[in-house]
């Protein structure tokens, strides 16, 4: 028979017995299994891992090409700066694995039973939040290192325009900067997938966010160009940064834009998730 | 306990529930019976505050649902046993649950022995069948050992022996002191399960009875055949019973019981040889009951 116990009392009350902290704590540590049992989150870090190495083995045959150019076209090459080659498409994988954390409860219905378990929402939002900050974080520094690392490696000791750094420590601002704009692309996909509700809805945003709508940035007049730029997601990695760029906002102000995303996105979201039928 | 107070639920121009009221004691199964559509979902939901009530209020234990800091000690629900991860195995289905409650993996291994799904606990839910999903679910609604119990539709999928389990469950966890909540709309899985029933359509109650008087309220006739039927139907009409003579040695009596019928045979010496009272059946029963109230009918399409 089931292991149930007789109830020949009123059900004791064991809430009174745990304290919010701890309710808060286990919450957190129920969504982290729910994210590492999901295959497809597997899946999108690996995502985020080859496309590191991808922009890695694109900043090589750049190097290559370099090498073989003759010292004018040298002096007119583009920077080998992974945070270009290769941080925007990390963020992509890591935005759609953070709308995962939610939208999947969506897709399968399995929200009903999260909820049940865990009833109060903002809860169970900042649990998840938890959650995809510590991952987004986590990501975004490992794949932005690796790709500063890999990309100091590749470039030795060959000088500007083609190398952004003269000394490999100029790397850890950069890096620094475009791990936060990760964990940033996630929150926001966080935010936009508990509103969305839809995974292909999120990730197709995301997608614009970090890869289309900069890309086509390009195409805008100046100096509307500029100022639609300096505000996107990806651009706001080397203004925090305080790089050299031709982006218009100061690191306090760039960080400021970028805090602005997340905590519109998650107040939305927060607003959204509490008030909604699940 | 569960009590509902005139629950409304209004999605649109559409109303689920329409002041609905009703309580759910513990130590008996109650069945919640009502056609498709009829609001038995959306009560469930509001009840563990998936949905929010546009007004009235549904407690359990005497708080909203979303008041208790560890629900699944008070209480279990399966409400769909589809909503689970394909992608995750069904020993992990249950972890993610129970992670939330500090509720340890010999729990949980134990429920998947009990409800039958030992041999595939590390097999993913995605080649599951629908009978295996119920059981999941049913195992993940007892996680906390709950005092509460609510189940939407559980024996859908389930194989003959599997709808007898579940039976057995809910009049063990019923008979343990618990309050068990079972919905349905087939009567006749309530009327082998349920010691009391509500019986909802357009979200209205429309009746709340044990099984034992639904039956009796709908008691129709009493069959009774004699090789002296002509004689006893006189007998049974002078009595005030209302008669009708059928094929061979039978009548059809109303206005009686049979105790009474059987008493006036033998005074007058008349032979019996059958008398048998003819109930309509709960399936004649709940139609009749819910006819008004069904939201859809086969070939009439949407009655609204």
């Amino acid at each position: 028979m089931i292991p149930t116990t007789p109830r020949t009392a009123p059900p004791r009350n064991v809430a009174a017995e745990v304290s919010a902290l701890a309710s808060v704590l286990d919450a957190v540590a129920a969504e982290w299994l729910k994210l590492r049992t999901m295959r497809s989150a597997w899946a999108l870090s690996g995502g985020a891992a080859v496309s590191t190495l991808i922009g890695l083995v694109v900043i090589m045959s750049h190097v290559g090409s370099y090498d073989q150019a003759t010292p004018q076209e040298q002096a007119s090459f583009e920077s080998a700066d992974p945070a270009v080659a290769v941080m925007p498409l990390v963020a992509f994988f890591i935005g759609s694995l953070s709308a995962l954390a939610i939208t999947t409860e969506y897709s399968t219905g399995s929200i009903a039973p999260s909820l049940v378990a865990v009833p109060r929402r903002r809860m169970l939002l900042a649990a998840k939040t938890v959650v995809v900050t510590c991952v987004a974080l986590a990501c975004g520094v490992l794949f932005a290192s690796l790709s500063q690392i890999g990309a100091v490696l590749i470039l030795g000791d060959r000088p500007a325009p083609l190398n952004p750094w003269a000394h490999w420590w100029e790397a850890v601002p950069p890096a620094t900067g475009t791990a936060v704009t990760t964990l940033a692309t996630g929150l926001v996909a966080l935010g936009l997938g508990t509103i969305l509700r839809s995974t292909a809805a999120t990730v197709a945003l995301i997608g614009a966010l970090t890869l289309v709508v900069p890309m086509f940035a390009h195409m805008l007049p100046e100096p509307v160009h500029l100022w639609v730029a300096s505000v996107l997601i990806p651009n706001l990695a080397p203004q925090i940064a305080g790089a050299d760029s031709a982006y218009l906002l100061s690191p306090p102000a760039a960080t400021a834009v970028l805090a602005f995303y997340v905590v519109v996105t998650l107040a939305a979201a927060g607003l959204s998730f509490s008030r909604r039928d699940s | 306990m569960i009590e509902v107070r005139e629950l409304t639920k209004r999605y649109g121009s559409t109303l689920a529930l329409d002041r609905l009221s009703f309580h759910v004691p513990p130590g008996r199964v109650t069945g919640f019976l009502g056609p498709n559509g009829a609001g038995k979902s959306t009560t469930l939901r509001v009840i563990v505050g998936l949905h929010s009530p546009t007004s009235g209020v549904a407690l359990v234990n005497g708080r909203r649902y979303a008041e208790i800091s560890r629900p699944l000690h008070e209480v279990g629900a399966l409400l769909d046993a589809g909503a689970v991860h394909p992608g995750r195995t069904a020993f992990k289905q249950l972890a993610c649950l129970a992670r939330s409650h500090r509720i340890g993996s010999a729990r949980i291994m134990a429920l998947l022995e009990q409800v039958g799904l030992q041999d595939v606990a590390h097999r993913r839910i995605g080649g599951f069948s629908l009978g295996m999903r119920q059981r999941l679910g049913i195992a993940a609604a007892l996680l906390g050992d709950p005092g509460v119990v609510l189940l939407d539709e559980p024996v859908n999928g389930l194989d003959a022996e599997g709808i007898r389990w579940v039976r057995g469950l809910m009049r063990t966890l019923a008979a343990e002191g618990r309050t068990v909540l079972l919905s349905s709309h087939l009567m006749s899985e309530m009327a082998l399960t349920v010691d009391h029933v509500l019986v909802i359509g357009r979200g209205r109650l429309i009746a709340e009875s044990s099984m034992e008087d639904l039956a009796r309220r709908f008691r129709r006739d009493i069959l009774v055949r004699s090789p002296k039927h002509l004689e006893l139907g006189g007998v049974l009409r002078a009595a005030g019973m209302s008669v009708s003579f059928g094929p061979r040695d039978a009548l059809t009596v109303t206005g009686a019981d049979t105790a009474t019928i059987g008493d006036l045979a033998a005074e007058r010496r008349i032979p019996i040889h059958e008398l048998t009272p003819r109930d309509a059946t709960l399936e004649d029963v709940y139609l009749e009951m819910t006819e008004e109230a069904a939201d859809y009918r086969a070939g009439g399409g949407e009655s609204r």
